[in-house]
């Protein structure tokens, strides 16, 4: 009895302590600085994008603008992503303002979020510098996304073991089925290397233009049935009896204990990688032809956005050749702005590989393009 | 090995494999194994947090702390793990309160639907919350909970639920009855039976219970990230993102890193994890 | 009467406060996601249709996944018990210094968050990992892939659920009066006959909810079969997660919840009764 009264004042004590620690955690909310607005910033990708955001974009955006600071959540592989997207939604939907003041995400979300009329449709007059940016590549997704950078998808080989790497895509097709166990790639769900093998796969057999348009019809992708074919026989001879990993760095870390010999890589990953140490010293990076496919990476601004003015100011900061000289140095990117508006010596450095990849389907032909690669290639 | 087979001497036989030394000893290699088999992962994940570099066939790396510094720079980490050390606690007790007399009452009170009730907190787990989000987004925005600590409380109290409820409701029901008419009858009344009697044989279920509803507030992900971004992160909504983030061995040094708050937790709950002390959760 | 209508009004009372959360944060939304998927496509007629579910079923790969979970979750359910319940009788029957340190080592896995456990588990047993590692230098050059398959997805489960099974089962284990099986094993019984006509019938309680409780945890589970599991077949926790967020498909991933819902329900349903059963029997 004597315990178990003890044992009840020893939890009242705690909950006490808990309630004490709950009123400091109240009080001691740091965000309220005056006059500083924080700006909240969701970034999906891989940890490279992270740290272009958070160690070369945003301390030169709030130098450059110090009534702004910048909160980042991190979201690996857009891990979790769905969730944010049904907090934008919900908010919405109950007319509040969301802290998700910007949102860098798949294709897929961008697309979604257009038909709830959840982005800001961007315009010279919110963001001036978005006349810098090409303007296909906006019409493309109806001005709701702003592409900042672009990168592109190569081909990673390990030259201690081939001397002779392929040079076009049935080249390397060759080279697989000669090969089995040492290729492989990610799985398309997880992300953009993985993705651009399946497309050219597909697009070896149709035109790359017409499914990266903007019309969408789900009968043309009868067209894709010979691109399926071609990728299941070649499942046999993928690593491990065609695993595909998840994520680019599963691929990057294949590499890296020579499991495989050869994979599609991100052109700026696999640099960083291997200017790092986490690669074998003989690993080489090379383009076939035709080309894999190249990626604009978009960012989005909720038209909800409780600091719409701030995420605004990022968005045109974004497209100046201060920051777009980041993309290129940080993570061997290429601009999102035309290459003209780009400092005459960037220009001369990467002129060309300005633009030498085949283009990315469409949001909707994407998401077809992931499910009947499961449907068709791995699953049944 | 010959140390741990000593320390194994001097206890009696099992008396359900005591027949020959041989099968006793092929039954303690079995364990050792399954001994192995847990330990091997943990300690694979401990040698990589060291390695600077390990590239096949070296069964060991090159040692090297270089990728610690880099991930002790990280101060968000600090903060998601106090907000975890926080939240789960207060998570865990505010369920606790409203539980624990309600599995008394599915234990000990007959009172319409009782069963269909009981069964209804399975949904809790069973419903897979992928399906939940916009409603519950929706409902949070409704309720101004967004981005609040209260809100991050309220969604790992849903985890909790079927701990705190199934398990206690077997507790009570282990308890036997005659104990409670017994200090009724000697003029006690409901809450002091309930307090004096029922609660200290049921303690150490409630504990273990307790114990896995934190465990479950602790490892909420999805539901604290729609909740709790940006100023409300838990260290489980980080934990994709910095496990599985590249070199390889960073993931491992956050590995460690973010499992030393549970670790710390086990040596705290080692004490209610002896058999003895579980023992009242199902005496039948 | 009068006295167990009071009692009634009593126990409705005391389980209201929970039952208002779980009504509030998962009836009410897994209601409106029910709801979603019987309402038909947009040009439909009004009214409700189970025409969503005909079609999800009809794809092959979502049957082969629906089969794919429920078979990994048996398996991985049936090696825990196995694991278990004899580390459990072990901890419960051998005292000493060996037992106590065995059930810490046993009860770590529940204080590892399941990301670092599938991580770790991937270093572990990839391909070039440690055990490959170990194995090469000994010689076995030839490694069967023990990840990113059903083999990983059971293993991980195994490891991760194994403390929740033995702690449970250990502490009904505990509860069994040691004069009992004493008295069984005088009257002749031998250790087989005492472990199925003794212990098994005591201990059934804890041994349903843990089956109960680990069925519905494995086959929920996303973090381990997304991490440590192959690209197809897949578990439902995965399948739905790529339709809603790369397929672009909500209804059909919610349409998928309702349905994995429907499964473990079952299985809870099956759980209760039995328990029921036995509340009448005695």
């Amino acid at each position: 009895m004597d315990r178990s009264v003890r044992r009840r004042r020893v939890v009242i004590a705690s909950v006490m302590v808990v309630a004490v620690c709950l009123v400091g955690l109240q009080g001691a909310n740091p965000a309220r600085a005056a006059g500083v607005v924080t700006l909240n910033l969701y970034i999906g990708g891989d940890t490279n994008i992270f740290d272009l955001w958070k160690k070369a974009f945003l301390p030169a955006f709030t130098k450059r603008y110090p009534q702004y600071k910048a909160n980042m959540v991190e979201l690996l592989h857009d891990n979790g992503s769905e969730g944010i997207y049904a907090k934008i939604l919900a908010a919405k939907r109950t007319g509040r303002t969301v802290d998700v003041d910007l949102w860098e995400t798949t294709p897929g979300f961008l697309d979604q979020g257009i038909a709830e009329g959840l982005w800001v449709k961007l315009s010279p007059k919110l963001v001036s510098n978005v006349t810098k940016v090409p303007a296909p590549t906006l019409e493309a997704v109806d001005y709701y996304g702003l592409p900042y950078r672009g990168s592109s998808v190569v081909i990673g080989y390990n030259s201690q073991f081939i001397k002779n790497p392929p040079q076009t895509f049935d080249d390397l097709v060759a080279w697989i089925k000669a090969n089995p166990g040492k290729f492989t790639y990610c799985d398309p769900n997880t992300c953009g290397s993985g993705t651009a093998f399946v497309t050219a796969a597909i697009y070896r057999y149709t035109s790359a233009e017409k499914f990266a348009a903007k019309a969408y019809d789900t009968k043309d992708e009868a067209a894709w049935a010979p691109g399926w074919k071609l990728l299941k026989e070649l499942q046999p001879a993928m690593y491990n009896n065609g695993f595909h990993p998840n994520g680019n760095v599963a691929v990057l870390q294949l590499l890296a204990q020579q499991n495989i010999w050869m994979a599609s890589v991100w052109s700026d990953m696999g640099l960083d990688w291997y200017s790092r140490g986490q690669l074998p010293k003989t690993m080489r990076f090379i383009q076939i032809t035709p080309p894999l496919m190249g990626d604009d990476s978009r960012v989005m601004v909720p038209a909800g956005s409780a600091h719409l003015e701030g995420a605004l100011t990022l968005l045109n900061w974004l497209l100046t050749p201060e920051a777009q000289t980041m993309v290129i140095d940080v993570v061997a990117g290429y601009p999102g702005i035309d290459w003209k508006y780009m400092p005459e010596s960037v220009r001369q450095k990467f002129i060309d590989v300005a633009k030498a990849f085949a283009p990315w389907p469409n949001p909707k032909y994407l998401a077809d393009i992931k499910r009947l690669w499961h449907e068709q290639v791995v699953g049944g | 090995m010959t140390a741990v087979q000593a320390a194994a001497g001097p206890s009696a036989p099992p008396w359900f494999w005591a027949i020959a030394g041989m099968r006793r000893a092929l039954a303690l290699g079995a364990f050792l194994a399954l001994a192995a088999f847990i330990l091997g992962p943990l300690l694979t994940l401990l040698v990589w947090a060291f390695a600077g570099a390990w590239l096949f066939p070296n069964l060991l790396p090159e040692f090297s702390l270089t990728w610690w510094s880099y991930v002790l720079g990280n101060a968000d980490v600090v903060k998601a793990i106090r907000m975890s050390l926080l939240t789960a606690p207060v998570a865990t007790a505010a369920s606790a309160v409203i539980c624990i007399p309600a599995a008394y009452a599915f234990a000990r009170l007959e009172f319409p639907g009782r069963r269909l009730l009981l069964l209804s907190f399975l949904s809790a787990n069973a419903f897979p919350k992928i399906g939940l989000y916009v409603s519950i987004a929706t409902l949070f925005y409704r309720l101004d909970l967004m981005d609040t600590f209260a809100g991050v409380v309220l969604v790992q109290m849903i985890n909790t639920l079927l701990f705190l409820i199934w398990i206690p409701t077997g507790t009570f029901r282990g308890i036997n009855r005659t104990l409670e008419e017994a200090a009724r009858d000697a003029g006690a009344g409901p809450l002091r039976t309930f307090f004096q009697i029922t609660l200290p044989i049921a303690l150490p279920g409630l504990i273990v219970a307790a114990m896995f509803a934190f465990l479950a507030a602790f490892d909420e992900a999805q539901g604290t990230l729609i909740v709790g971004t940006p100023n409300h992160i838990t260290m489980p909504v980080m934990m994709y993102t910095l496990v599985l983030s590249y070199p390889q061995p960073v993931g491992a040094v956050f590995s460690v890193l973010l499992s030393l708050p549970s670790l710390a937790f086990l040596l705290l709950a080692q004490r209610y994890l002896r058999a003895g002390y579980l023992a009242a959760g199902y005496s039948l | 009467m009068t006295e167990s209508r009071r009692q009634g009004a009593l126990g409705l009372a005391l389980v209201l406060p929970p039952l208002c959360l779980l009504f509030f944060l998962v009836v009410v939304p897994a209601v409106t996601a029910v709801v979603e998927t019987l309402a038909p496509g947009p040009g439909g007629s009004a009214g409700l249709t189970v025409a969503r579910y005909a079609e999800v079923l009809s794809a092959k790969v979502i049957r082969t996944d629906i089969a794919f979970s429920v078979v990994v979750t048996l398996i991985s359910v049936a090696a825990v018990f196995v694991l278990g319940y004899p580390l459990a009788l072990y901890l419960r029957f051998s005292p000493g210094r060996l037992a106590s340190l065995l059930a810490v080592v046993f009860t770590i896995p529940l204080f590892v968050p399941v990301v670092i456990a599938s991580f770790a588990m991937i270093t572990f047993l990839v391909n070039h990992g440690l055990v490959s590692t170990v194995l090469y230098r000994l010689g076995i050059e030839t490694f069967p892939p023990l990840v990113y398959n059903a083999t990983g997805i059971v293993l991980t489960e195994v490891w991760a659920s194994l403390p929740f099974a033995v702690l449970i089962l250990g502490a009904g284990l505990q509860a069994i009066d040691d004069s009992l099986i004493d008295s069984a094993r005088d009257v002749g019984a031998g250790r087989v006959r005492t472990f199925a006509t003794i212990i098994l019938p005591l201990n059934a309680i804890p041994t349903r909810i843990t089956l109960t409780l680990l069925f519905i945890s494995v086959f929920g589970s996303f973090t381990i079969p997304y991490l440590v599991g192959g690209n197809a077949p897949q578990m439902l926790g995965v399948t739905m997660t790529n339709y809603l967020t790369q397929y672009l498909r909500r209804t059909d991933a919610v349409t998928m919840a309702v349905l994995a819902f429907v499964i473990a329900a079952a299985v809870g349903v099956v759980y209760v009764a039995s328990v029921s059963r036995r509340e009448r029997d005695v």
